[in-house]
């Protein structure tokens, strides 16, 4: 009897439990995605109920059409074009990324030469730099090449990252050896290896690499703030914070459409690829 | 085999790491001992002057205590935060994932943005305040020089609760099931078992987590820049602002260099401390 009574309570407990612990997740996960639903409610509001009602009393688009038609002369879109601005910059700066990452890993995971051991160490001393002993010699590299206020001043320092060599230099160690010899018996130079044998084996690091980049090339600010000057070269990101703290100070309408803006691509790419994302998370707590 | 191939491939590498890493670095060892305002071609070699200055800035030591403040406020709260959910989500099976990416969702949001969510919601008469003042509380976020830093702090761990709580949750899956199960046997209670098993092997992620709040909070800039500009009173300024506000509104270059030199060995110093004192060798 008694035993029995004690597995029941053992039954029930574990049932509040499990409860509890559902409850509590729920309640942290609605805290966690409430400013996602604010900001994207509030972008539909009309400017009064922003501060102060949760629900809008009506839907408006007046604060997109405000923003997409903020322009100089009026015939050039300044938003549009800044989300361009950050299209291209971001894409090129990940492309460059997982190209030179890829080619890179490649030699210092497979190939013997002279310095590899070198670089192999180099990487790891390069991540131990924090970003802000860059920031002013390479503004002045860039005022020096003549490259302030243009495209190749936003993306040329962040084309090659140590992070992504090193990943793919731990991932290339482990692809077998003769995979490798039958592709060069077939003819094939490094490179060709490279492209078409050990990429296509590396799909996951490379979703991983190029996700990562192109998010915190989206997301900066400070170098862009730095390096451009006119806003019609502006991404996204350094338009929207330098006309949130200047021209529209006073309409949280236009700013919150535009932080809908800014983030939807990115919240799009972390709904595709969430996987890599809590791998590439996992990953570097691992590594470090 | 060749050598050649070898040093092609990483040819692309060595000369970017030259021009755009190992460049700009000596570089701007060397400025910061000169005084230099970009504009005027004349740089004169002033020893350790610019160093001396930033020791005796003012704004050096306010900056110092905002993110020895922040610190105080982030590290603990995103760490018993972090390390709370991941214990949470490791009980569970059903739906783990979807809660572990939902967790995720604020660390993809751009600095820009959620400084202007958060900057909106929390402002004087914002939503936030609008829901307190119906029990009779307001809380000014972001004006009281008291609690901006920490206002900072609070949004700021919602932006890494989830990127933290991963790290423990993989930290924590790592730990063999059969250690709590012997202790279990050998009669140990919960409490004990949490604190002589899962902190103990915990502790590469609490040494990265740690590692990571630790840098971040140096290194702060977007939020205080979006939110408060620094004020009110100095109460957000970092070192990040300040090195930017002296070297491209200022123009001292020489004095921002030694500046991110003096903040880089300030981060250094702590990351070595927590290793020295946090990190176990778990071998």
């Amino acid at each position: 009897m008694i035993v029995i009574r004690d597995k029941k309570l053992k039954k029930h407990s574990h049932t509040i439990r499990m409860v509890v612990i559902y409850t509590l997740l729920g309640l942290g996960l609605t805290v966690m995605v409430f400013p996602y639903i604010w900001m994207i409610l509030a972008s539909f509001k009309i400017p009064s109920e922003i501060y102060n009602r949760f629900f809008p009393s009506r839907f408006t688009l007046e604060n997109y059409e405000m923003m997409f038609s903020a322009g100089q002369g009026g015939s050039d879109n300044l938003f549009i074009r800044s989300a361009l601005n950050s299209l291209v910059v971001s894409s090129i700066a990940t492309f460059s990324v997982v190209l030179i990452g890829s080619i890179t890993g490649y030699a210092l995971a497979r190939l013997r030469f002279f310095g590899r051991d070198f670089l192999n160490n180099f990487v790891l001393f390069q991540m131990l730099f924090p970003a802000i002993l860059f920031l002013i010699p390479r503004f002045l590299l860039m005022l020096e090449l003549g490259w302030i206020n243009t495209y190749q001043g936003m993306f040329s320092p962040f084309m090659v990252s140590a992070w992504a060599i090193y990943l793919y230099t731990q991932f290339y160690k482990t692809i077998p050896q003769e995979l490798i010899d039958a592709a060069r018996i077939d003819g094939c130079s490094e490179l060709r290896i490279v492209f078409s044998v050990m990429l296509p084996l590396s799909k996951s690091v490379t979703a991983i690499v190029a996700i990562f980049t192109f998010m915190s090339t989206w997301d900066e600010f400070l170098w862009y703030i730095i390096v451009t000057k006119d806003y019609d070269l502006m991404p996204l990101s350094a338009l929207l914070g330098l006309f949130t703290r200047g021209e529209y100070n006073s309409y949280p309408g236009i700013q919150t459409a535009g932080a809908v803006i800014l983030t939807v691509p990115i919240l799009i790419l972390f709904f595709f690829f969430r996987k890599s994302f809590s791998k590439g998370i996992t990953m570097s707590g691992i590594k470090g | 085999m060749s050598k050649l191939p070898g040093l092609g491939l990483v040819s692309l590498y060595v000369i970017h790491t030259i021009i755009f890493w190992l460049y700009p670095f000596l570089w701007g060892v060397v400025i910061a001992f000169k005084r230099w305002n970009i504009i005027s071609p004349e740089k004169e070699f002033i020893g350790i002057s610019n160093f001396i200055g930033v020791l005796y800035d003012p704004l050096f030591w306010i900056s110092f205590k905002n993110s020895l403040y922040f610190m105080a406020v982030y590290v603990p709260l995103s760490i018993v935060s972090a390390l709370g959910v991941a214990l949470l989500l490791s009980r569970i099976k059903f739906l783990q994932s979807f809660f572990a990416v939902g967790y995720l969702m604020s660390y993809i949001s751009a600095g820009v943005a959620y400084s202007i969510v958060f900057s909106l919601l929390f402002s004087g008469d914002g939503l936030i305040n609008t829901w307190l003042s119906k029990i009779n509380i307001t809380i000014p976020w972001f004006s009281d020089p008291d609690i901006a830093m920490a206002s900072i702090a609070l949004i700021v761990v919602w932006k890494y609760l989830g990127y933290y709580s991963l790290i423990f949750l993989a930290g924590l899956q790592a730990i063999p099931e059969s250690l709590y199960e012997s202790a279990s046997i050998d009669g140990a209670s919960e409490r004990v078992k949490f604190f002589k098993i899962t902190v103990p092997l915990l502790n590469p992620s609490f040494t990265i987590v740690l590692v990571f709040a630790v840098m971040l909070s140096f290194n702060i800039f977007t939020e205080p820049y979006m939110i408060t500009g620094g004020g009110p009173l100095d109460s957000t300024q970092t070192f990040v602002m300040q090195i930017y506000h002296q070297t491209f509104t200022a123009l001292h270059a020489g004095y921002g260099s030694s500046f991110a030199i003096i903040v880089a060995a300030i981060s250094f110093l702590f990351v070595f401390a927590i290793r020295k004192t946090v990190e176990r060798d778990m071998a």
